[in-house]
């Protein structure tokens, strides 16, 4: 069953493309293939597929027209003379063709820069890599219905306002491209987020978003920056089985084992980089990448080059400049430096003070500067901010080490 | 498809002597990208409006109808004009869309009609 499952997964987003592409109906493709998979259970225990792909396209390619067929019928009362009979044959001839490849329109349909970037995430997350609403709604720390809206809406919005089945055209291509990469950089966010609260349940996710950019890669090879991006995810994936300790408390990158890093990932992440680096245009998913790399190479180096780190938070932070970068920055410099120059970094980034990841770079560099009081203070503040639980188990315990010395 | 394209903008952007040659300017666009839509058989209808001083709104509370001088909502930004277009897909309406002259701190909304 395991075997079919895989099968299963590994088809999706080929069929449901392809079927959404015939279909030009989302919800009318997902429930097709959510059909055929059903009867695949059934039937492949008996006789399995030679091509798994092809069975469930041509399965859920019949429930579909037949599904249709009976609406046309239903809606159309009795006024209209019945259908001719052709659909049926039309649908067998369409069967044996080769599936078409529609995986790129799909993913640029359901990251259309129309859609709130939230919603474009879950979406995608939704048809193209099949994850449930109920998991959504998990990863994305929502009620259930309240998920199940966001993406009925956008589902909605794209049949109601006529969001094209199309791969945008040249000039439009660099915004949607963008588009795309945002919606999964929010995807593997949560993913990453995710994984430190249940970290025995997160697998599927964060593959499926491994996947994800994967497939990007292969269906647009020539664009440096899903290279990066798949790279980014790659380095970052390589080092989960070290994130959390015994206990299931988070353990912060520069603490973490490096020998439990994942090598065959860091090893496609440096190819995915390399092929990017060849086509010589830089954007800011290809140099947060190459910070992660950094990062990695401690396995190799055994320590961390943080002047480059620094150096590259700098560069990144003038390409896109965003909170985030600006205290990872800051905690950059208090490694290189020294911390009180990270301090000093830190203290002229405004309007953060409510912010979880500040509150705890303030708390680290504070410590290392041998300022107890003020990490003190900022421990409980980056405490009191919600943490999630992984997060929540290192600042506590940082705080009673931080308190003993005292 | 049929999409309405709205243009909102703030009303007092016009009213300065610089606001003025503005506005010339930009219906001399708008006319521009007008006829250029008609040609191309893509605008169905447009048209400006005159400021909010001149609209009534009618509200119909419990069945009853009342009249009121003024626009329906008092924002900065008011609907100036629409485009009434005829475009394969949104994506079409959009870049048409973006197109469309406004002054700084203007908005165009895209809306598809109902399809009957």
């Amino acid at each position: 069953m395991r075997r079919f499952g895989q099968a299963i997964s590994a088809a999706r987003p080929r069929v449901v493309a392809a079927l959404a592409g015939r279909l030009r109906d989302l919800d009318l493709a997902e429930d097709a293939f959510a059909d055929a998979c059903a009867s695949a259970l059934v039937a492949w225990p008996n006789q399995a597929p030679r091509d798994p792909a092809a069975w469930l396209w041509r399965a859920a390619l019949r429930r579909a027209i037949d599904a249709k067929r009976r609406a046309a019928v239903r809606d159309r009362a009795v006024l209209d003379p019945p259908e001719p009979e052709p659909t049926p044959e039309e649908a067998l001839m369409a069967a044996h063709q080769p599936i078409p490849d529609e995986r790129l329109k799909l993913i640029f349909v359901c990251c259309h820069p129309a859609l709130a970037p939230d919603a474009r995430a879950a979406l995608t997350l939704k048809v193209v890599c099949g994850l449930s609403t109920e998991r959504l709604a998990r990863a994305f720390f929502m009620a259930e219905p309240a998920m199940l809206q966001r993406i009925t809406r956008a589902k909605r919005k794209i049949a109601g306002a006529g969001v094209p089945f199309e791969v945008p055209a040249r000039e439009a291509w660099p915004e949607r491209l963008d588009a795309v990469l945002a919606t999964l950089e929010i995807a593997y966010a949560q993913a990453y987020e995710d994984a430190a609260l249940a970290a025995g349940d997160i697998a599927p996710f964060a593959a499926e978003v491994l996947r994800l950019s994967g497939l990007l890669v292969e269906l647009v090879p020539e664009e440096p920056e899903v290279l990066g991006l798949a790279a980014l995810v790659r380095f970052a994936e390589a080092r989960r089985p070290a994130r959390l300790d015994d206990a299931g408390a988070m353990v912060s990158p520069s603490e973490q084992d490096a020998a439990l890093w994942r090598g065959d990932l860091i090893a496609e992440g440096a190819r995915l980089l390399d092929r990017a680096a060849d086509l010589a245009r830089s954007g800011p998913r290809q140099i947060l990448a190459t910070i992660h790399a950094t990062h990695c190479a401690r396995a190799e180096t055994g320590f961390t080059d943080w002047p480059a780190i620094a150096a590259l938070y700098e560069v990144l932070a003038q390409v896109r400049p965003h909170a985030a970068t600006a205290v990872n920055r800051a905690v950059a410099v208090g490694e290189a430096r020294g911390a009180e120059a990270g301090l000093a970094e830190l203290a002229k980034i405004e309007g953060v003070e409510d912010w979880l990841p500040y509150q705890a770079a303030r708390a680290a560099l504070s410590a290392k500067a041998g300022r107890r009081e003020e990490a003190q203070d900022a421990y409980r503040a980056a405490l009191a901010l919600e943490p999630a639980a992984a997060e929540r188990r290192y600042l506590e315990a940082q705080l009673r080490r931080c308190a003993q010395r005292l | 498809m049929q999409y309405m394209i709205l243009v909102y903008e703030p009303e007092e952007a016009y009213a300065t002597a610089d606001g003025q040659a503005k506005l010339k300017d930009i219906v001399a666009k708008h006319m521009a990208l007008a006829a250029e839509l008609k040609a191309q058989g893509v605008q169905k209808d447009g048209g400006g409006l005159q400021g909010t001083e001149t609209a009534t709104t009618i509200a119909t509370n419990n069945g009853q109808q009342t009249l009121h001088d003024g626009p329906f909502a008092e924002t900065r930004e008011h609907l100036g004009g629409y485009y009434l277009i005829d475009v394969p897909n949104l994506d079409d309406a959009i870049a048409i869309a973006r197109r469309v002259p406004v002054i700084d701190g203007g908005k165009v909304e895209v809306r598809p009609l109902i399809v009957h």
